[in-house]
């Protein structure tokens, strides 16, 4: 993950975007991921009619598979 | 701003300030009194289109060794793009886009700008269609640089498939769709139109506040004052406001293409 294609000297911080953008990277991953699978368990609700549970399924589930983005792309390269 | 100094002088403002106080009106002399097609919006554009264009043209046509202080200021706005834009957030490869960045980070500023200027006063950018077209241009061409930079395939894959084990991907994937396709271009456009709209919003406020209590009452004249004293502080923060949503909208294009460019995760 970190910029081993690059000269090492390039002063950015390889492959993980600096600054505001990681920032604003996270934050979309965060609420991108309730908003889509909140969607997703929104439709099954209303194709199943179990009155909000696959909704709250969705946020939750949406919410840790943001939190695994967040860590993947963004955290310490290993 | 000519307009609403006419409705000021006969005493006519309506005080809450809505929407439709975006909307000015055709500044052709001819033409139907719903004709949009050129407003002092679109003439602002061109306006600010023109004056770029003229002062760099004008600072750069004579380079010196020892600039004289047009050159300077245009240099070192490039200057600033260029390494505390470009090359911070992509490197090295970021240069060849130094100068759409320039670009992009002057017309922005300018438009802005016209927010607090005096006889301008509203920015084009208090209308979504400008925002939304500037993102549609940054969002077009950080996917034409990761498409060329990888290839198609490779380019999907790189921005679609995170490090992971493979029984989170079906997880994970929507959301990168989500976040990388749909949400960034709508966020770099809402984000812009928001700020210049609610800015402008502010300012209206607490201009048209201060002549509706002074017409209301006349013993509120001291609270009139100050209304219209918070109507400059309120013009600080909005240059505050107009310089960082500028360096925003730049930066956030330039971390787009640098995740365009990315080798593998």
């Amino acid at each position: 993950m970190a910029g081993d294609q690059k000269p090492p000297n390039t002063g950015g911080s390889g492959d993980v975007p600096s600054g505001a953008g990681q920032g604003w990277t996270a934050l979309s991953y965060l609420i991108g991921g309730m908003l889509v699978w909140g969607f997703i368990g929104w439709l099954v609700d209303r194709w199943l009619d179990t009155g909000g549970v696959a909704t709250g399924i969705g946020v939750v589930l949406g919410m840790a598979g943001g939190i695994i983005l967040v860590v993947r792309r963004l955290g310490t390269p290993t | 701003m000519f307009g609403q100094a006419n409705v000021l002088a006969q005493g006519q403002a309506e005080f809450p300030p809505s929407v439709g106080d975006f909307y000015l009106p055709s500044i052709l002399p001819w033409g139907a009194e719903n004709s949009y097609w050129f407003t002092k919006i679109t003439a602002m554009v061109w306006v600010a289109v023109g004056i770029l264009i003229i002062f760099f043209l004008v600072s750069y046509r004579k380079p010196q060794l020892v600039p004289t202080k047009r050159q300077w200021f245009a240099e070192s706005i490039y200057g600033f793009v260029r390494n505390n834009i470009a090359v911070d957030m992509i490197g090295h490869a970021g240069v060849r886009f130094a100068p759409y960045f320039t670009t992009l980070f002057c017309f922005i500023l300018l438009t802005n700008f016209f927010a607090i200027l005096p006889f301008f006063q509203i920015s084009p950018n208090s209308h979504i269609a400008f925002p939304a077209f500037l993102a549609v241009i940054s969002y077009v061409m950080f996917n034409y640089v990761g498409i060329r930079h990888h290839g198609f395939v490779k380019y999907f894959k790189n921005s679609l498939v995170p490090p992971a084990p493979w029984y989170i991907l079906p997880l994970l994937i929507p959301i990168e769709l989500f976040s990388t396709f749909i949400v960034r271009p709508f966020s770099l456009a809402v984000r812009l139109f928001a700020n210049m709209f609610a800015g402008h919003m502010l300012l209206l406020v607490f201009t048209l506040g201060g002549f509706a209590m002074l017409s209301a009452n006349v013993w509120l004249a001291p609270v009139s004052v100050l209304s219209w004293v918070m109507t400059i502080a309120l013009t600080f923060l909005e240059f505050l406001v107009i310089c960082l949503q500028a360096y925003v909208f730049t930066v956030l294009t330039a971390s787009y293409v640098q995740g365009a460019l990315a080798d593998e995760h």
